[in-house]
């Protein structure tokens, strides 16, 4: 029998408490030949979700930013039109492998919800071992689009058509 | 009284990340919130319809943040300390330990609580709740589990509110709990509650979850051990969180 401790929403007001680690890796933006990563977090109806939050983990670039505070995290809330970003170092890359693992958490979200981004130009998209885990007509959800300026866009569907793929790890 | 929590803990960034391989069985029917559940209406329309697909992969389940010990202040782990007075309301002091599905402890953990203050109301701007803002209580506070994966903070009962979601709609007392665990695929955001609060029945984020003894395992417990003195009384909570070690016995 189960023993586990359940999930609640974070709710509308993490906002304050939250901060700190915003605060924490928002320096990291600042980082030269960084690749942008954006998007939106949108419900069911395409309205933007701006009381939103995504933390993205970037195993890979844990050594690399050892002299942050929390190296290899970000944490990002939407702002008001739903909108967040990040960057990662282009040296920090991997190929076949996620750019960035993802938590989502939102008012109205009763459990956070894990999923990953892939570069649509990585070269080793077809190889890589996490995405061929997931059915192929779904996969697109995962990949963010290059640019013209160079940034990659990649929203998150909670629901829709383009649901994104969401993970339980095994 | 316990000796208080996330002081002293040797960090290694080099190290410290890499802890598992941990393995996660699949969670029972019942234990978690279902996604959409339409007496909390905001789920309706953001709660995933297709479930979360079962997958492998070392990085999330071996790999997490380290958080040095040097980001957790004092104040962190006493939330009536944060400003220039006492704030109003029942100081209580709340600890438990942090676990993973094998009993064992997990270690070095970091955790966030926030809540709102003795009145109902957040700090947010966004709280439009028609009660006091208390000056000497933001209501958050961040700490590391100990070598017992034991957790303790210092703070004040946090009072029920009203959220507009229906007529009435009023929360049952509560404090946020954000848990990131050892390994990635631990992270937990929950809510803990306190014992018989007559607003449990009537609140549809409580109810979202459909295990009974799930649900009642978000509710502290009193506890006279915990409690110091004449200062205040104590609550007991443990998180148990997904994951164990998935090093076969003997090898």
């Amino acid at each position: 029998m189960s023993n586990l401790t359940t999930s609640q929403t974070i709710g509308p007001f993490p906002h304050e408490a939250w901060k700190w680690a915003v605060d924490a890796t928002a320096s990291t933006d600042n980082a030269t030949a960084a690749i942008r990563i954006h998007g939106v977090i949108v419900d069911g109806d395409n309205t933007p979700i701006n009381d939103g939050w995504a933390e993205a983990w970037l195993p890979d670039s844990m050594a690399a930013e050892s002299a942050q505070a929390l190296p290899g995290y970000r944490r990002m809330s939407t702002d008001e039109a739903g909108s967040f970003a990040f960057t990662i170092s282009a040296s920090q890359i991997r190929t076949g492998k996620p750019v960035a693992y993802i938590t989502v958490f939102a008012r109205g979200l009763l459990k956070h919800q894990f999923t990953a981004i892939f570069l649509e130009d990585d070269p080793a998209l077809a190889q890589s071992a996490l995405l061929e885990q997931v059915p192929a007509a779904r996969r697109n959800t995962l990949i963010a689009r290059k640019q013209d300026d160079g940034s990659y866009r990649w929203d998150i569907h909670m629901q829709g058509d383009n649901e994104t793929v969401f993970f339980d790890y095994e | 009284m316990r000796p208080s929590v996330g002081a002293v803990f040797p960090f290694n960034p080099s190290t410290s990340p890499l802890r598992g391989p941990m393995k996660f069985d699949a969670v029972e029917p019942g234990i978690y919130p279902e996604s959409v559940y339409p007496p909390y209406k905001s789920t309706v329309k953001r709660g995933p319809l297709q479930a979360p697909i079962r997958v492998r992969d070392e990085a999330a389940v071996t790999t997490n943040v380290p958080v040095s010990p040097k980001l957790i202040l004092p104040t962190d782990l006493d939330l009536t300390r944060q400003g220039q007075g006492e704030p109003l309301g029942e100081k209580i002091v709340v600890t438990g330990r942090l676990l993973d599905e094998d009993g064992k402890p997990i270690r070095n953990s970091l955790l966030e609580v926030w809540q709102c203050n003795s009145a109902g109301r957040y700090w947010h701007k966004k709280d439009q709740h028609d009660a006091p803002l208390d000056p000497n209580f933001p209501g958050f506070g961040k700490m590391l589990t100990d070598n017992d994966g034991r957790y303790r903070f210092v703070t004040i009962k946090p009072g029920p509110y009203p959220w507009g979601n229906h007529h009435k709609a009023w929360r049952p007392a509560h404090i946020h709990f954000s848990v990131f665990g050892s390994v990635y695929a631990q992270r937990l955001v929950t809510q803990m509650y306190f014992p018989n609060d007559p607003l449990f029945d009537y609140d549809p984020i409580f109810q979202s979850i459909p295990d009974v003894a799930a649900r009642n395992r978000l509710i502290s417990r009193f506890s006279m051990e915990e409690t110091v003195d004449d200062k205040m009384l104590g609550y007991e909570f443990d998180i148990v969180l997904r994951g164990r070690n998935a090093t076969p016995m003997g090898l």
